[in-house]
């Protein structure tokens, strides 16, 4: 059979041409595991090749992902940047010796609260825990925007609410862990339960409930105002948002350098970069409206400033280390008895 | 001795490809799958015990996982074999019209990434659903949960089922149930002592695939699945989000255990009958079904199934002209925009790597089913239940096996296409396999035998006589290799690199930033560049295999 010849033939040209084109890889080539959207991953990278002339390679995956990754990259790492995503995680990569400690130059313009005192991990942003409620919906119940944690269990509320799952989002984690802070462990796991018997509906992307409020999927999320924000401008101009009186807590999205991987030069430099201003200043131009780090950026006028709420003192490494133990314990607790009855 | 040595002499070829292929296996499947059972047994510290398992079997939420896992995955299996089987039955033994269109229609939910289907479902029956709030004016439906996950797997996956069953049904001799007929037996009659019990072997394969894809499926759990927790998404959630790999590794075990029970019992009912049908003596034409209720209960059928499918699929082209859906409906081309400065790296990649693995896993896949179905040799049976595991663990353990398994020389692949190839190859070729194994049950050795004595050589056997004899199995495999290897996602959202970016993944990306416009029409690419390729495909394996053999 002449054609299976040919065939077979073609074939094996194909993949040694395909085998050949793997083997090249550039080198001097900066690969970077963003946990930021991803546009505005591509807008900062882009401008940050433009301006240093560094190539830089990256690929976009959540914050859970990146660390997943990172731990089984641990003998030959791939990558050498860690950028975006909530400091929580990157404590606990620091723990598990992931990241090298790097104190950029840059340090001084951003305030002690926001990075690592080892500089393990230095912020870029900030963003606050609020919440997200559908205008359309809250006029035909009848309801005012939400105004406190207490609010949320309201009968009206029920089946209507969405946030994600602590065990696979960092908003839902900020989220649980704020409300440990705020009330104690006690008083916290009592009001998660009796939230939990409202029907929550839980995603396992922070952001996703954003669109499902949007949409009039369900009434109210909570999340982080910055998400909504992006919404709001993408085009759900019926998105409303409040943030609890009793107080909220924040995240702290930051950069880091990743132990043993390649360009470590250059991976400084673009520590010392994203530290910046003016790259702080770049996420608004895509649609990202977070609080920036850099005593000098100006934040977008959309971002809410937190001095304007009544946020808690959050304490991130209390949250890095209690992590799991706080996880678990919400899962058999508050997911493990059931949800109420339809 | 001397017997083996003759038959070494006959077929030189025959060992070395066996070797060749075990060595795949082993390396690409067994390996990794040994990394992800070592970490089940290693916590986050390097200690070694059970505390993975304990939390599996104790916890109350992971084995009530297991078992929600269990529940939906038996009544998809049920519910897409059932219709694939009515499809696949309208499709080889009535004339009725549009089977073109049927044929397209049965095929389309394979050819998109899963969550889109879940996308659509809460589109048109969430609460603010088209269907049900406003054409039924239903206030409060919920698409979330148990039915939800029932609907969207049914639809995505019953289309894999039909593509084993057709391919049989329609290779199936019409002379014996022309014999029944003669002999006086009624249509039902036939169909329940002749057709339903030849193609028994199709009906078990497709229920295992489906069983085993529902069981891994990870992203209609993640869209659709609301407080319904299942297996894999559980495994997600231990090993990603709770950095638990431990755990999430002990789970995957357990999943694994509980595929590989089920395939057995498969294999031991279906396995020890013959089911040979096609002999190598002429056979007519068969005789459609041309009239009659059977017929218009049939048509009616196929059309309900289409327009509901139709329904689904239209959503995504239209969705990705229109700003924000349900917000804001006018139109625009921003999306495609987007698509082709962005993502236009994406696309190229995911169709170059596409490109390579269909072939590979193509022929891998009927390289296999002819060895486990004809040969006999020493681990055999290994051969078997190997190459069957990959399809078994969800695509995130796969991921993580993989980047575990190849991060270190001699195999350091991590970060180049290899790997992701590799992915692809072992994540479809099982369907090719089952594929291969149903329709090669069905073909009587002797054929074979003919052509040996002739004096041909195995490879000559091999492409002359089974290759063409197995042409729509084979077709079918390349078919879901190509669809698998361009819509992969959970596997492979580990395995991308700066290097290689997948469509999938920005799919994700732009799904969980709710950007449904962008997503939509990633996604309308995506089954553009499939609908081309299938085309283009169905064409090469009609010039390789010469003439067709029946229509």
């Amino acid at each position: 059979m002449k054609k299976i010849a040919i065939g077979g033939l073609l074939l094996s040209l194909l993949m040694s041409l395909f085998l050949s084109a793997c083997g090249k890889e550039s080198s001097g080539t900066l690969t970077v595991y963003a946990g930021l959207y991803e546009d505005h991953a591509i807008k900062a990278i882009e401008t940050f090749q433009k301006q240093t002339g560094i190539k830089v390679n990256y690929v976009r995956m959540s914050n859970g992902e990146i660390l997943s990754r990172i731990r089984a990259e641990r003998n030959s790492p791939k990558a050498s940047i860690w950028f975006g995503g909530p400091a929580d995680t990157f404590i606990q990569a620091k723990t598990e010796g992931l990241l090298e400690p790097y104190v950029s130059k840059n340090v001084e313009a951003i305030p002690q609260e926001y990075r690592d005192s080892e500089g393990y991990w230095t912020g870029i942003y900030v963003g606050s825990i609020a919440f997200v409620s559908n205008k359309t919906w809250l006029q035909e119940v009848g309801l005012q925007a939400p105004q406190s944690w207490e609010d949320l269990l309201k009968p009206e509320y029920r089946g209507m609410i969405s946030m994600a799952d602590p065990r696979s989002s960092g908003t839902a984690y900020t989220t649980l862990a704020t409300l440990v802070q705020l009330f104690g462990e006690d008083k916290a796991f009592d009001y998660l339960r009796q939230l939990h018997q409202q029907n929550v509906i839980y995603t396992t992307s922070g952001s996703v409930p954003g669109r499902t409020v949007g949409m009039g999927e369900v009434g109210t999320a909570v999340m982080f105002s910055h998400d909504a924000l992006k919404f709001y401008k993408e085009g759900f101009q019926n998105l409303i948002i409040g943030f609890p009186t009793e107080g909220t807590g924040y995240e702290i999205g930051a950069v880091g350098i990743i132990k043993g991987g390649p360009h470590q030069e250059e991976a400084r430099q673009f520590v010392d970069w994203a530290l910046t201003k003016q790259a702080q200043e770049l996420g608004k131009q895509v649609g990202n409206y977070q609080q920036l780090t850099n005593r000098d950026a100006v934040a977008p006028e959309e971002a809410i400033p937190l001095e304007k709420l009544n946020v808690i003192p959050y304490d991130l490494d209390w949250a890095g280390q209690n992590r799991e133990r706080l996880i678990n314990k919400w899962t058999t607790e508050v997911l493990g008895v059931g949800k109420g009855k339809d | 001795m001397s017997a083996m040595f003759k038959r070494f002499k006959r077929e030189p070829l025959l060992p070395i490809l066996i070797v060749l292929v075990m060595l795949c296996l082993l390396v690409f499947i067994v390996y990794p799958l040994f990394q992800i059972a070592k970490s089940s047994f290693v916590g986050s510290t390097g200690e070694v015990g059970l505390q993975g398992y304990q939390r599996v079997l104790s916890g109350g939420g992971l084995f009530h996982a297991l078992v929600n896992s269990l529940v939906l995955a038996v009544l998809t299996a049920t519910l897409s074999t059932a219709i694939a089987y009515v499809f696949a039955y309208t499709f080889a033994y009535v004339k009725v019209p549009f089977k073109k269109l049927f044929n397209g229609i049965a095929i389309l939910p394979v050819i998109s990434p899963p969550f889109v289907i879940a996308l659509s479902a809460m589109l048109l029956l969430g609460k603010q659903g088209l269907i049900t709030k406003n054409l039924l004016g239903l206030e409060n439906a919920n698409i979330y949960g148990l039915h939800g996950l029932v609907l969207v797997q049914t639809l995505s996956f019953f289309p894999i089922a039909f593509l084993t069953l057709s391919g049989l049904l329609r290779s199936i001799s019409p002379s014996l149930e022309e014999a029944s007929q003669n002999m006086g037996a009624s249509r039902l009659k036939t169909f329940l002592s002749v057709t339903l019990p030849l193609s028994v072997p199709g009906i078990a394969n497709a229920f295992l695939l489906v069983f085993v894809q529902s069981l891994a499926d990870f992203g209609n759990p993640m869209t659709i699945g609301g407080n319904y927790s299942t297996v894999a998404r559980e495994i997600y959630l231990q090993a990603v989000g709770s950095y638990n790999l431990q755990a999430g590794a002990a789970l995957a075990m357990v999943l694994l255990t509980v595929t590989i029970i089920v395939y057995i019992l498969q294999n031991f009912w279906v396995g020890k009958k013959s089911y040979v049908t096609v002999t190598g003596k002429p056979t007519g034409q068969r005789r459609m079904i041309e009239s009659g209720a059977l017929k218009h209960g049939l048509f009616t059928f196929c059309m309900i199934m289409s327009i509901a499918v139709i329904a689904f699929y239209a959503l995504v082209p239209i969705g990705s002209f229109i700003k924000l859906w349900g917000i804001n409906n006018s139109l625009t081309l921003d999306h495609y925009k987007y698509v082709f400065s962005i993502g236009q790296k994406a696309v190229k990649d995911t169709l170059m790597l596409a490109i390579v693995a269909t072939p590979i896993a193509g022929l891998l896949g009927m390289i296999i089913a002819f060895l486990i179905v004809r040969k006999r040799f020493f681990g055999k049976k290994a051969l078997e239940v190997i190459s069957m595991l990959s399809i078994a663990v969800p695509g995130t353990v796969i991921g993580i096996g993989y980047i575990l398994a190849f991060n270190k020389a001699p195999l350091a692949l991590t970060g180049t296409g290899i790997i992701i190839v590799a992915a692809f190859v072992v994540r479809s070729m099982p369907v090719g396999i089952r594929s291969g194994v149903a329709a090669l049950q069905q073909i009587d050795p002797s054929i074979e035998e003919a052509a040996t004595n002739l004096g041909a050589s195995g490879s000559k056997v091999f492409t002359s006589v089974v290759l063409p004899l197995i042409k729509s199995a084979f077709f079918s495999g390349l078919v879901n290799s190509f669809v698998k290897s361009m819509t992969a996602m959970s596997a492979v959202i580990f395995l991308i690199s700066a290097k290689y970016n997948l469509i999938t993944a920005s799919i994700l990306a732009q799904v969980e930033a709710g950007r449904i416009g962008v997503a939509s029409a990633y996604c309308t690419i995506l089954i553009l560049i499939m609908v081309v390729a299938l085309i283009l495909l169905n064409l090469l394996v009609k010039w390789m295999g010469g003439k067709e053999r029946s229509a």
